[in-house]
Protein backbone atom coordinates (compact mmCIF):
# COMPACT_ATOMS: atom_id res chain seq x y z
CA UNK A 1 0.00 0.00 0.00
CA UNK A 2 1.90 2.99 -1.26
CA UNK A 3 1.48 6.56 -0.13
CA UNK A 4 0.80 7.57 -3.76
CA UNK A 5 -2.11 5.17 -3.94
CA UNK A 6 -3.46 6.50 -0.68
CA UNK A 7 -3.37 10.13 -1.90
CA UNK A 8 -4.79 9.10 -5.27
CA UNK A 9 -7.97 7.81 -3.63
CA UNK A 10 -8.06 10.38 -0.83
CA UNK A 11 -8.15 13.45 -3.09
CA UNK A 12 -11.35 12.57 -4.98
CA UNK A 13 -12.95 11.37 -1.75
CA UNK A 14 -12.20 14.65 -0.02
CA UNK A 15 -13.67 16.45 -3.02
CA UNK A 16 -16.73 14.25 -2.63
CA UNK A 17 -16.78 15.10 1.06
CA UNK A 18 -17.22 18.76 0.06
CA UNK A 19 -20.64 17.80 -1.31
CA UNK A 20 -21.40 16.07 1.97
CA UNK A 21 -20.42 19.14 3.97
CA UNK A 22 -22.29 21.49 1.64
CA UNK A 23 -25.47 19.42 1.88
CA UNK A 24 -25.07 19.23 5.64
CA UNK A 25 -24.88 23.01 6.04
CA UNK A 26 -27.74 23.72 3.66
CA UNK A 27 -29.92 21.12 5.37
CA UNK A 28 -29.16 22.29 8.91
CA UNK A 29 -29.42 26.03 8.18
CA UNK A 30 -32.78 25.72 6.46
CA UNK A 31 -34.42 22.85 8.33
CA UNK A 32 -33.81 24.12 11.89
CA UNK A 33 -35.79 27.38 11.47
CA UNK A 34 -38.32 25.57 9.27
CA UNK A 35 -38.70 22.96 12.01
CA UNK A 36 -39.36 25.66 14.57
CA UNK A 37 -42.04 27.21 12.34
CA UNK A 38 -43.59 23.74 12.04
CA UNK A 39 -43.63 23.45 15.84
CA UNK A 40 -45.42 26.79 16.07
CA UNK A 41 -47.87 25.59 13.40
CA UNK A 42 -48.57 22.40 15.39
CA UNK A 43 -49.24 24.53 18.47
CA UNK A 44 -51.35 27.02 16.52
CA UNK A 45 -54.85 27.70 17.74
CA UNK A 46 -56.06 27.47 14.13
CA UNK A 47 -57.13 23.83 14.03
CA UNK A 48 -56.55 23.48 10.27
CA UNK A 49 -52.99 24.81 10.43
CA UNK A 50 -52.22 22.51 13.35
CA UNK A 51 -53.71 19.46 11.61
CA UNK A 52 -51.82 20.14 8.38
CA UNK A 53 -48.54 20.51 10.28
CA UNK A 54 -49.16 17.32 12.25
CA UNK A 55 -50.04 15.45 9.05
CA UNK A 56 -46.88 16.72 7.38
CA UNK A 57 -44.69 15.61 10.29
CA UNK A 58 -46.39 12.22 10.34
CA UNK A 59 -45.77 11.61 6.63
CA UNK A 60 -42.18 12.86 6.66
CA UNK A 61 -41.22 10.81 9.71
CA UNK A 62 -43.30 7.83 8.72
CA UNK A 63 -41.69 7.17 5.33
CA UNK A 64 -38.04 6.50 4.47
CA UNK A 65 -35.88 9.46 3.54
CA UNK A 66 -34.58 7.41 0.60
CA UNK A 67 -38.12 7.05 -0.75
CA UNK A 68 -38.63 10.80 -0.44
CA UNK A 69 -35.35 11.52 -2.24
CA UNK A 70 -36.16 9.13 -5.07
CA UNK A 71 -39.62 10.67 -5.38
CA UNK A 72 -38.27 14.21 -5.64
CA UNK A 73 -35.41 13.32 -8.02
CA UNK A 74 -37.13 10.84 -10.29
CA UNK A 75 -40.83 10.80 -9.39
CA UNK A 76 -41.92 14.40 -9.62
CA UNK A 77 -40.74 14.90 -13.24
CA UNK A 78 -43.02 12.00 -14.22
CA UNK A 79 -46.16 13.82 -13.05
CA UNK A 80 -48.49 14.79 -15.89
CA UNK A 81 -48.66 18.50 -16.85
CA UNK A 82 -46.61 19.91 -13.94
CA UNK A 83 -43.84 17.31 -14.17
CA UNK A 84 -41.75 19.22 -16.68
CA UNK A 85 -41.48 22.15 -14.24
CA UNK A 86 -40.31 19.87 -11.45
CA UNK A 87 -37.05 18.74 -12.96
CA UNK A 88 -34.33 19.91 -10.60
CA UNK A 89 -30.61 19.52 -10.57
CA UNK A 90 -30.01 16.29 -8.58
CA UNK A 91 -28.13 18.05 -5.81
CA UNK A 92 -30.81 20.73 -5.52
CA UNK A 93 -33.48 18.03 -5.43
CA UNK A 94 -31.56 16.20 -2.70
CA UNK A 95 -31.25 19.41 -0.68
CA UNK A 96 -35.01 19.92 -0.92
CA UNK A 97 -35.60 16.35 0.23
CA UNK A 98 -33.24 16.62 3.21
CA UNK A 99 -34.63 19.99 4.29
CA UNK A 100 -38.25 18.80 4.12
CA UNK A 101 -37.45 15.59 5.98
CA UNK A 102 -35.21 17.03 8.69
CA UNK A 103 -37.57 19.94 9.36
CA UNK A 104 -40.12 17.35 10.53
CA UNK A 105 -37.62 15.78 12.95
CA UNK A 106 -36.48 19.15 14.29
CA UNK A 107 -40.12 20.15 14.74
CA UNK A 108 -40.64 17.14 17.02
CA UNK A 109 -37.47 17.97 18.97
CA UNK A 110 -38.56 21.57 19.46
CA UNK A 111 -42.06 20.50 20.47
CA UNK A 112 -40.50 18.43 23.23
CA UNK A 113 -38.36 21.41 24.22
CA UNK A 114 -41.37 23.69 24.49
CA UNK A 115 -43.19 21.15 26.68
CA UNK A 116 -40.33 21.33 29.17
CA UNK A 117 -40.71 25.07 29.71
CA UNK A 118 -42.60 25.97 32.87
CA UNK A 119 -45.84 27.88 32.37
CA UNK A 120 -44.61 30.34 34.98
CA UNK A 121 -42.21 31.69 32.34
CA UNK A 122 -45.14 32.67 30.13
CA UNK A 123 -47.01 34.13 33.11
CA UNK A 124 -44.07 36.22 34.30
CA UNK A 125 -43.55 37.49 30.73
CA UNK A 126 -47.20 38.43 30.41
CA UNK A 127 -47.32 40.28 33.72
CA UNK A 128 -44.15 42.19 32.78
CA UNK A 129 -45.93 43.35 29.64
CA UNK A 130 -44.08 41.32 26.98
CA UNK A 131 -45.84 40.77 23.67
CA UNK A 132 -46.18 37.21 22.35
CA UNK A 133 -43.29 37.89 19.96
CA UNK A 134 -40.98 39.14 22.72
CA UNK A 135 -41.94 36.24 24.98
CA UNK A 136 -41.18 33.72 22.25
CA UNK A 137 -37.92 35.24 21.01
CA UNK A 138 -36.37 36.54 24.24
CA UNK A 139 -37.65 34.14 26.89
CA UNK A 140 -38.87 30.87 25.40
CA UNK A 141 -36.47 30.33 22.47
CA UNK A 142 -33.20 30.60 24.44
CA UNK A 143 -34.50 28.16 27.05
CA UNK A 144 -35.80 25.81 24.37
CA UNK A 145 -32.41 25.83 22.63
CA UNK A 146 -30.67 24.83 25.84
CA UNK A 147 -33.06 21.94 26.48
CA UNK A 148 -32.97 20.66 22.91
CA UNK A 149 -29.23 21.03 22.19
CA UNK A 150 -28.30 17.40 22.96
CA UNK A 151 -31.12 16.14 20.73
CA UNK A 152 -30.17 18.59 17.96
CA UNK A 153 -26.55 17.45 18.20
CA UNK A 154 -27.67 13.83 17.89
CA UNK A 155 -29.85 14.61 14.89
CA UNK A 156 -26.97 16.50 13.24
CA UNK A 157 -24.70 13.48 13.53
CA UNK A 158 -27.42 11.41 11.88
CA UNK A 159 -27.64 14.02 9.15
CA UNK A 160 -23.91 13.73 8.38
CA UNK A 161 -24.32 10.00 7.87
CA UNK A 162 -27.58 10.35 5.94
CA UNK A 163 -25.78 12.46 3.34
CA UNK A 164 -24.49 9.10 2.06
CA UNK A 165 -27.98 8.71 0.55
CA UNK A 166 -26.80 11.13 -2.15
CA UNK A 167 -25.18 8.00 -3.57
CA UNK A 168 -28.63 6.62 -4.37
CA UNK A 169 -29.59 9.61 -6.47
CA UNK A 170 -26.26 9.63 -8.26
CA UNK A 171 -24.80 12.83 -6.86
CA UNK A 172 -21.04 12.23 -6.68
CA UNK A 173 -20.09 12.46 -3.03
CA UNK A 174 -17.72 10.82 -0.58
CA UNK A 175 -19.21 7.35 -0.71
CA UNK A 176 -19.51 7.42 -4.50
CA UNK A 177 -15.77 7.92 -4.91
CA UNK A 178 -15.01 5.25 -2.31
CA UNK A 179 -17.22 2.73 -4.12
CA UNK A 180 -15.63 3.64 -7.47
CA UNK A 181 -12.14 3.06 -6.06
CA UNK A 182 -13.17 -0.24 -4.49
CA UNK A 183 -14.55 -1.54 -7.78
CA UNK A 184 -11.65 -0.26 -9.86
CA UNK A 185 -8.77 -1.34 -7.63
CA UNK A 186 -10.32 -4.40 -6.03
CA UNK A 187 -9.39 -3.35 -2.47
CA UNK A 188 -11.53 -2.47 0.54
CA UNK A 189 -9.15 0.24 1.78
CA UNK A 190 -11.26 3.08 0.30
CA UNK A 191 -14.21 1.99 2.47
CA UNK A 192 -12.08 2.40 5.58
CA UNK A 193 -10.81 5.77 4.39
CA UNK A 194 -14.41 6.87 3.82
CA UNK A 195 -15.30 5.67 7.31
CA UNK A 196 -12.43 7.67 8.78
CA UNK A 197 -13.57 10.82 6.97
CA UNK A 198 -17.11 10.41 8.34
CA UNK A 199 -15.67 9.89 11.83
CA UNK A 200 -13.60 13.07 11.57
CA UNK A 201 -16.66 15.04 10.46
CA UNK A 202 -18.84 13.74 13.30
CA UNK A 203 -16.03 14.31 15.78
CA UNK A 204 -15.70 17.96 14.75
CA UNK A 205 -19.48 18.30 14.99
CA UNK A 206 -19.53 16.77 18.47
CA UNK A 207 -16.90 19.24 19.68
CA UNK A 208 -18.78 22.17 18.19
CA UNK A 209 -21.99 21.14 19.97
CA UNK A 210 -20.18 20.54 23.25
CA UNK A 211 -18.91 24.13 22.95
CA UNK A 212 -22.37 25.49 22.29
CA UNK A 213 -23.79 23.48 25.20
CA UNK A 214 -21.22 25.03 27.53
CA UNK A 215 -22.29 28.49 26.41
CA UNK A 216 -25.92 27.67 27.10
CA UNK A 217 -25.40 26.31 30.60
CA UNK A 218 -26.66 29.38 32.47
CA UNK A 219 -24.85 28.61 35.68
CA UNK B 1 -59.80 57.02 46.87
CA UNK B 2 -59.65 53.39 45.93
CA UNK B 3 -56.85 52.45 43.55
CA UNK B 4 -58.24 48.94 43.03
CA UNK B 5 -61.98 48.29 42.95
CA UNK B 6 -63.16 44.75 42.65
CA UNK B 7 -66.87 44.12 42.45
CA UNK B 8 -68.90 40.93 42.14
CA UNK B 9 -65.98 38.94 40.80
CA UNK B 10 -67.12 35.54 39.57
CA UNK B 11 -65.00 32.74 38.25
CA UNK B 12 -65.73 29.11 37.63
CA UNK B 13 -63.74 26.19 36.30
CA UNK B 14 -66.45 24.12 34.62
CA UNK B 15 -69.12 23.54 37.25
CA UNK B 16 -66.89 24.53 40.13
CA UNK B 17 -67.37 28.12 41.31
CA UNK B 18 -63.97 29.20 42.62
CA UNK B 19 -64.89 32.86 43.12
CA UNK B 20 -68.40 33.88 44.12
CA UNK B 21 -69.21 37.58 44.12
CA UNK B 22 -65.90 38.84 45.48
CA UNK B 23 -66.09 42.56 46.27
CA UNK B 24 -63.48 44.74 47.94
CA UNK B 25 -61.53 47.95 47.46
CA UNK B 26 -57.87 48.69 47.95
CA UNK B 27 -56.81 52.20 48.84
CA UNK B 28 -53.50 53.76 47.99
CA UNK B 29 -50.78 52.70 50.48
CA UNK B 30 -52.88 49.80 51.76
CA UNK B 31 -51.15 46.57 52.62
CA UNK B 32 -53.76 43.87 52.37
CA UNK B 33 -53.15 40.33 53.52
CA UNK B 34 -55.39 37.71 52.00
CA UNK B 35 -55.57 34.57 54.11
CA UNK B 36 -57.61 31.41 53.96
CA UNK B 37 -57.37 27.65 53.47
CA UNK B 38 -55.95 26.08 50.31
CA UNK B 39 -58.44 26.06 47.48
CA UNK B 40 -60.34 29.05 48.87
CA UNK B 41 -59.74 31.06 45.67
CA UNK B 42 -57.11 33.49 47.03
CA UNK B 43 -54.60 32.91 44.25
CA UNK B 44 -57.25 32.82 41.53
CA UNK B 45 -58.54 36.18 42.74
CA UNK B 46 -55.04 37.66 42.66
CA UNK B 47 -54.31 36.21 39.24
CA UNK B 48 -57.56 37.68 37.88
CA UNK B 49 -56.27 41.14 38.74
CA UNK B 50 -53.36 40.84 36.31
CA UNK B 51 -55.41 38.98 33.70
CA UNK B 52 -53.71 35.62 34.19
CA UNK B 53 -57.22 34.26 34.73
CA UNK B 54 -60.33 35.27 32.79
CA UNK B 55 -63.24 36.00 35.08
CA UNK B 56 -66.82 35.08 34.22
CA UNK B 57 -68.52 38.08 35.77
CA UNK B 58 -67.91 41.27 37.72
CA UNK B 59 -65.67 44.30 37.30
CA UNK B 60 -62.08 45.18 38.06
CA UNK B 61 -61.12 48.84 38.09
CA UNK B 62 -57.52 49.98 38.49
CA UNK B 63 -56.81 53.62 39.18
CA UNK B 64 -60.24 54.63 37.85
CA UNK B 65 -60.10 52.54 34.67
CA UNK B 66 -61.98 49.26 34.32
CA UNK B 67 -60.32 46.57 32.20
CA UNK B 68 -63.25 44.25 32.78
CA UNK B 69 -66.73 45.60 33.44
CA UNK B 70 -69.66 43.33 34.26
CA UNK B 71 -67.74 40.39 32.84
CA UNK B 72 -66.91 42.14 29.54
CA UNK B 73 -63.22 42.69 28.87
CA UNK B 74 -61.79 45.84 27.30
CA UNK B 75 -59.68 45.75 24.12
CA UNK B 76 -56.39 43.84 24.51
CA UNK B 77 -54.20 46.95 24.34
CA UNK B 78 -56.34 48.65 27.00
CA UNK B 79 -56.16 45.59 29.25
CA UNK B 80 -52.39 45.64 28.83
CA UNK B 81 -52.14 49.33 29.63
CA UNK B 82 -54.32 49.09 32.73
CA UNK B 83 -52.79 45.89 34.14
CA UNK B 84 -49.28 47.29 33.61
CA UNK B 85 -49.85 49.37 36.75
CA UNK B 86 -49.53 46.17 38.73
CA UNK B 87 -46.50 44.02 39.41
CA UNK B 88 -46.68 40.40 40.47
CA UNK B 89 -44.44 38.19 42.57
CA UNK B 90 -45.06 34.47 42.18
CA UNK B 91 -44.79 31.59 44.59
CA UNK B 92 -42.22 29.89 42.37
CA UNK B 93 -40.33 33.12 41.53
CA UNK B 94 -40.49 32.53 37.76
CA UNK B 95 -37.16 34.21 37.19
CA UNK B 96 -35.76 33.83 33.67
CA UNK B 97 -33.12 31.10 34.09
CA UNK B 98 -31.15 32.06 30.97
CA UNK B 99 -30.54 35.60 32.22
CA UNK B 100 -28.31 36.81 35.04
CA UNK B 101 -29.79 38.62 38.03
CA UNK B 102 -28.96 41.98 36.48
CA UNK B 103 -30.40 40.96 33.11
CA UNK B 104 -33.56 39.67 34.79
CA UNK B 105 -34.00 43.13 36.23
CA UNK B 106 -33.05 45.17 33.18
CA UNK B 107 -34.43 43.23 30.23
CA UNK B 108 -38.17 43.79 30.91
CA UNK B 109 -38.01 47.61 31.12
CA UNK B 110 -35.57 47.68 28.18
CA UNK B 111 -37.99 45.72 26.01
CA UNK B 112 -41.26 47.15 27.22
CA UNK B 113 -40.63 50.68 28.43
CA UNK B 114 -39.43 53.58 26.41
CA UNK B 115 -36.77 54.55 28.89
CA UNK B 116 -33.08 55.47 28.58
CA UNK B 117 -30.76 52.57 29.40
CA UNK B 118 -28.84 54.70 31.91
CA UNK B 119 -31.89 55.24 34.07
CA UNK B 120 -32.77 51.53 33.90
CA UNK B 121 -29.26 50.61 35.03
CA UNK B 122 -29.34 53.16 37.79
CA UNK B 123 -32.61 51.70 39.08
CA UNK B 124 -31.35 48.11 38.93
CA UNK B 125 -28.19 49.03 40.84
CA UNK B 126 -30.25 50.76 43.48
CA UNK B 127 -32.72 47.86 43.79
CA UNK B 128 -29.93 45.28 44.00
CA UNK B 129 -28.47 47.23 46.88
CA UNK B 130 -31.87 47.41 48.52
CA UNK B 131 -32.38 43.64 48.40
CA UNK B 132 -28.77 43.10 49.47
CA UNK B 133 -27.64 41.28 46.32
CA UNK B 134 -25.23 43.78 44.78
CA UNK B 135 -22.53 41.11 44.70
CA UNK B 136 -24.83 38.66 42.92
CA UNK B 137 -25.62 40.85 39.89
CA UNK B 138 -23.88 38.47 37.48
CA UNK B 139 -25.16 35.23 39.02
CA UNK B 140 -27.64 33.06 37.19
CA UNK B 141 -30.82 32.16 39.10
CA UNK B 142 -29.65 28.52 39.26
CA UNK B 143 -26.87 29.62 41.60
CA UNK B 144 -29.10 31.49 44.07
CA UNK B 145 -30.93 30.23 47.13
CA UNK B 146 -34.74 30.32 47.16
CA UNK B 147 -34.79 33.40 49.36
CA UNK B 148 -32.36 35.21 47.08
CA UNK B 149 -34.42 34.23 44.03
CA UNK B 150 -37.58 35.64 45.56
CA UNK B 151 -35.80 38.88 46.47
CA UNK B 152 -34.66 39.19 42.85
CA UNK B 153 -38.23 38.49 41.69
CA UNK B 154 -39.48 41.34 43.88
CA UNK B 155 -36.82 43.66 42.48
CA UNK B 156 -37.72 42.61 38.95
CA UNK B 157 -41.36 43.53 39.57
CA UNK B 158 -40.28 46.87 41.05
CA UNK B 159 -38.18 47.66 37.97
CA UNK B 160 -41.43 48.29 36.09
CA UNK B 161 -42.41 51.00 38.62
CA UNK B 162 -45.78 49.43 39.47
CA UNK B 163 -48.33 51.34 41.54
CA UNK B 164 -49.58 48.14 43.10
CA UNK B 165 -47.60 45.02 43.91
CA UNK B 166 -49.29 41.63 44.17
CA UNK B 167 -47.71 38.70 46.00
CA UNK B 168 -48.96 35.16 45.44
CA UNK B 169 -47.76 33.17 48.48
CA UNK B 170 -44.26 34.63 48.18
CA UNK B 171 -42.76 32.44 50.90
CA UNK B 172 -44.65 29.17 50.45
CA UNK B 173 -41.96 27.58 48.29
CA UNK B 174 -39.14 28.53 50.66
CA UNK B 175 -37.42 26.65 53.45
CA UNK B 176 -38.62 28.09 56.77
CA UNK B 177 -35.22 29.66 57.53
CA UNK B 178 -35.33 31.60 54.25
CA UNK B 179 -38.77 33.20 54.64
CA UNK B 180 -37.47 35.92 56.95
CA UNK B 181 -35.23 37.63 54.40
CA UNK B 182 -38.11 37.82 51.90
CA UNK B 183 -40.60 39.11 54.46
CA UNK B 184 -38.07 41.78 55.48
CA UNK B 185 -38.01 43.11 51.91
CA UNK B 186 -41.82 43.22 51.79
CA UNK B 187 -41.90 44.97 55.17
CA UNK B 188 -39.46 47.59 53.92
CA UNK B 189 -41.76 48.20 50.94
CA UNK B 190 -44.71 48.63 53.29
CA UNK B 191 -42.76 51.28 55.17
CA UNK B 192 -42.22 53.09 51.87
CA UNK B 193 -46.01 53.18 51.42
CA UNK B 194 -46.12 50.69 48.56
CA UNK B 195 -49.65 49.51 47.85
CA UNK B 196 -49.66 45.72 48.16
CA UNK B 197 -51.96 42.74 48.16
CA UNK B 198 -50.28 39.73 49.71
CA UNK B 199 -51.77 36.25 49.60
CA UNK B 200 -50.02 34.51 52.44
CA UNK B 201 -49.98 31.73 55.00
CA UNK B 202 -47.67 33.71 57.27
CA UNK B 203 -50.08 34.83 59.99
CA UNK B 204 -47.40 36.60 62.02
CA UNK B 205 -46.40 38.62 58.98
CA UNK B 206 -50.03 39.46 58.11
CA UNK B 207 -50.60 40.64 61.63
CA UNK B 208 -47.50 42.79 61.75
CA UNK B 209 -47.49 44.38 58.30
CA UNK B 210 -51.03 44.46 56.90
CA UNK B 211 -53.46 47.26 57.64
CA UNK B 212 -56.32 45.05 56.52
CA UNK B 213 -56.80 41.30 56.46
CA UNK B 214 -59.22 39.52 54.18
CA UNK B 215 -60.22 35.99 55.13
CA UNK B 216 -61.46 33.92 52.19
CA UNK B 217 -63.03 30.49 52.24
CA UNK B 218 -64.72 28.52 49.50
CA UNK B 219 -64.60 31.37 46.96
CA UNK B 220 -66.08 34.00 49.25
CA UNK B 221 -64.81 36.77 51.49
CA UNK B 222 -65.95 35.62 54.91
CA UNK B 223 -64.51 38.36 57.04
CA UNK B 224 -62.36 41.41 56.67
CA UNK B 225 -60.88 43.79 59.19
CA UNK B 226 -57.84 45.29 60.81
CA UNK B 227 -55.44 42.53 61.90
CA UNK B 228 -55.78 43.53 65.54
CA UNK B 229 -59.52 42.80 65.38
CA UNK B 230 -59.57 39.89 62.98
CA UNK B 231 -56.82 37.88 64.65
CA UNK B 232 -57.83 38.53 68.26
CA UNK B 233 -61.58 38.68 67.96
CA UNK B 234 -62.83 36.98 64.79
CA UNK B 235 -66.60 37.25 64.33
CA UNK B 236 -67.28 34.39 61.96
CA UNK B 237 -67.15 30.72 62.99
CA UNK B 238 -65.17 29.76 59.90
CA UNK B 239 -62.58 32.46 60.59
CA UNK B 240 -62.27 31.23 64.15
CA UNK B 241 -61.84 27.64 63.05
CA UNK B 242 -59.23 28.58 60.42
CA UNK B 243 -57.25 30.79 62.79
CA UNK B 244 -57.26 28.25 65.60
CA UNK B 245 -55.85 25.72 63.10
CA UNK B 246 -53.16 27.99 61.67
CA UNK B 247 -52.05 29.84 64.79
CA UNK B 248 -51.21 26.65 66.65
Amino acid sequence: MSLEYFTSILVPMLEGAQMTVLLFFIAIIVSVPLGFLLTLAVKSSFKLVSLLAQGYIYVMRGTPLLLQLLLICFGLPMLPVVGEYLVFDRFVAACIGFVLNYAAYFAEIFRGGLLSIDKGQYEASKVLGFSKWLTTTRIILPQMVRVTLPAIANESVTLVKDTALLYAVAVPELLHFAQTAVNRDFTIVPFFVAGMIYLVMTLVLTFIFKGIERRYKFE
Amino acid sequence: MAIVEISNLKKSFGKLDVLKQITFDVNKNDVIAVIGPSGSGKSTMLRSLVHLEEINGGSITIDGEAFVKDGVYAKPQDIKKITSKMGMVFQHFNLFPHLTVKENLELPPKLVKNEPVASIQQRSTELLRKIGLTNHADFYPANLSGGQKQRVAIARALMMNPEILLFDEPTSALDPELTGEVLEVIKALAQEQMTMIVVTHEMGFAREVANRVIFMDNGEIIETGHPSELFTNPQNERTKAFLSRSLK
